[in-house]
């Protein structure tokens, strides 16, 4: 399959793609914000529908409309957005406008399916180079970040009495959310890009304690996915997200088993210990 | 004794309501200073002024210390902390230290972390997740989390509050201890006048836009007026005017009064 350049872009982009989304999920499911992402993605379609109706590069009707609104979040205040009304408003308000634009523009029917569910076929040599690019950025950022990041999502009130600019990483970190979901949705589609940012996360959280640890099993459940479903779907031709989320889905139970497991064992380690 | 916080003249207005009304006092090394009053007194407000989270509209808060900055150390009265989560104490104590912008920690920023949960004894809690703890060994954790940063001044603001008294008991002696040990300044609000009377060297007494601060010994002389002021069993009525009588007195006969 990697004799058409087609599969070789997919695979480069969703390498980059999903290393990242596993490694920022951490931080998403540490926030509380997986819903906001998924609001950003939905955003982002209507974003890349806003684009092919002006004759634009979908990447940047989606960087717009995703900054924009990650901006507009964390000007608002999170706690503001999580209430479940505005939500789901916002969420309609932008599949709708999506919808519109795209009946506007009336042409490529396929886009539709392309930018919703994610696409194998439709990765550019010039799309392959704007992911890498942005997620080389979004990856230096992470690592010079990394620890006030890791303070304010993991402890926000110690953050606080320590004197970090809780406000400014708030906003930074949603502005740094939408350019990554803007990215991702080229790949896996708007609907499930929340898939990638929030279940790798969640099942790495029951297998590990560490900060580092969850970081790196959440991008290697999500690494594998990827590929695992660029693969199947090259096979099967049924959309990429699918696959995805039944990979995602299967790591997940296959964790939380795991964590029952050991929890039970070292509760009978215990109990035998006491009563030798 | 050197004096390690000098707080001069502060005063705080919330919409148009005088929180804080001419606050003076400082803090030398080595000294641990309790502060009590009823809720609603600004005792919160004040540990923040101090902290530089809130800014005062009059007055400054000044720190000595042999640091090129000084540091503080804030174990604050709410923490929302998320059963679930997931984090280790171990990685929640080494949040707190300092140099944040090196991504990664060295051998001696490790070896400091597991030293200072010795020293808090919560080093065999070092493996669980934070969310899992129970109220007293969370607490201790959070007290090693502000000591990674090795703090002038360490402010402490009701983190006994919701323990049992035995708990209590030690975590404020753990607390004193540190105080030694460390030659540091700290603050600490609590409701538990047994606590203060035994560990505090100093005492700042709120009420809403009045204070007084001396010897614990002297401010907890009558006792019994004392947790009248803090646990008023009266409606919300009446008890501005008990504060006010209380007030009128503390202002005829103790130290200093504005
Ligand atoms: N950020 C704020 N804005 C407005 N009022 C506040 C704020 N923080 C505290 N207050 C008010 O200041 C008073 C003192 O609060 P606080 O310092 O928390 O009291 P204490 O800790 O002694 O119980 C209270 O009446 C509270 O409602
Ligand atoms: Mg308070």
């Amino acid at each position: 399959m990697f004799q058409y350049d087609f599969m070789q872009h997919a695979f480069i982009a969703g390498t980059f793609v999903a290393v990242m989304c596993g490694a920022f999920g951490v931080f998403v499911m540490a926030r509380g914000l997986s819903f906001i992402s998924h609001t950003f993605s939905h955003i982002g379609f209507s974003g890349a529908s806003f684009a092919v109706f002006m004759g634009w590069d979908p990447l940047t009707g989606l960087l717009l409309f995703t900054t924009v609104s990650g901006l507009a979040v964390g000007q608002m205040g999170v706690k503001i957005f999580r209430r479940d009304a505005a939500v789901s408003v916002i969420l309609s308000l932008f599949l709708g406008l999506g919808i519109l634009f795209l009946f506007l523009s009336n042409k490529q029917t396929n886009f539709a399916t392309t930018i919703l569910f994610g696409s194998v076929v439709g990765i550019s040599r010039q799309n392959v180079i704007e992911i890498v690019i942005i997620s080389l950025i979004l990856l230096i950022v992470l690592i010079l970040s990394y620890r006030v990041l890791k303070f304010d999502s993991f402890d926000p009130a110690g953050a606080h009495a320590a004197g970090l600019p809780v406000r400014f990483i708030s906003i930074g970190f949603l502005f740094v959310l939408s350019i990554l979901v803007a990215e991702a949705v080229q790949i896996v589609g708007a609907l499930l890009v929340f898939a990638l940012l929030t279940v790798p996360a969640s099942a790495a959280r029951h297998l590990t304690h560490s900060v580092f640890g969850m970081i790196l099993l959440s991008s290697l459940f999500s690494l594998i996915g990827v590929w695992a479903g660029l693969s199947l779907s090259y096979i099967t031709n049924v959309p990429v997200s699918f696959y995805i989320t039944i990979i995602e889905a299967i790591f997940y139970f296959l964790a939380l088993i795991w964590q029952t497991v050991r929890l039970r064992w070292t509760k009978e380690r215990t109990y035998r210990a006491k009563n030798i | 004794m050197l004096k390690t916080l000098d707080v001069d003249h502060i005063n705080v207005i919330f919409n148009g309501e005088r929180i804080l009304k001419d606050i003076s006092f400082s803090v030398h090394k080595g000294e641990m200073l309790g502060i009590i009053g009823p809720n609603g007194a600004g005792k919160s407000t004040l540990l923040k002024v101090i902290l530089g989270l809130i800014t005062p509209q009059e007055g400054k808060v000044v720190i000595k210390s042999t640091n090129k900055k000084p540091v503080m150390g804030y174990v604050p009265q709410s923490r929302l902390i998320d059963a679930d989560m997931p984090i280790r104490a171990w990685d929640f104590v080494s949040l707190g230290l300092p140099n944040m912008i090196r991504p990664w920690l060295t051998g001696k920023d490790r070896k400091k972390v597991s030293k200072i949960m010795q020293e808090t004894d919560t080093i065999h809690l070092a493996k669980k997740p934070i969310g899992k703890l129970s109220g007293g060994e969370k607490q201790r954790v959070y007290l090693a989390q502000a000591l990674a940063r090795d703090p002038d001044v360490l402010l402490l603001d009701e983190s006994t509050s919701n323990l049992d008294p035995e708990a209590q008991e030690s975590m404020t002696s753990l607390v004193h201890h540190l105080c030694e040990s460390r030659h540091i300044g700290i603050i600490f609000i609590s409701h538990d006048l047994h606590l203060v009377k035994k560990y505090a060297h100093r005492t700042l007494h709120m009420t809403r836009g009045h204070y007084i601060i001396g010897k614990t010994e002297e401010i907890m002389k009558d006792e019994k007026e004392l947790s009248l002021c803090l646990h008023p069993p009266y409606s919300d009525e009446s008890i501005t005017s008990v504060d006010q009588q209380i007030n009128q007195e503390i202002k005829d006969e103790r130290i200093r009064t504005y």
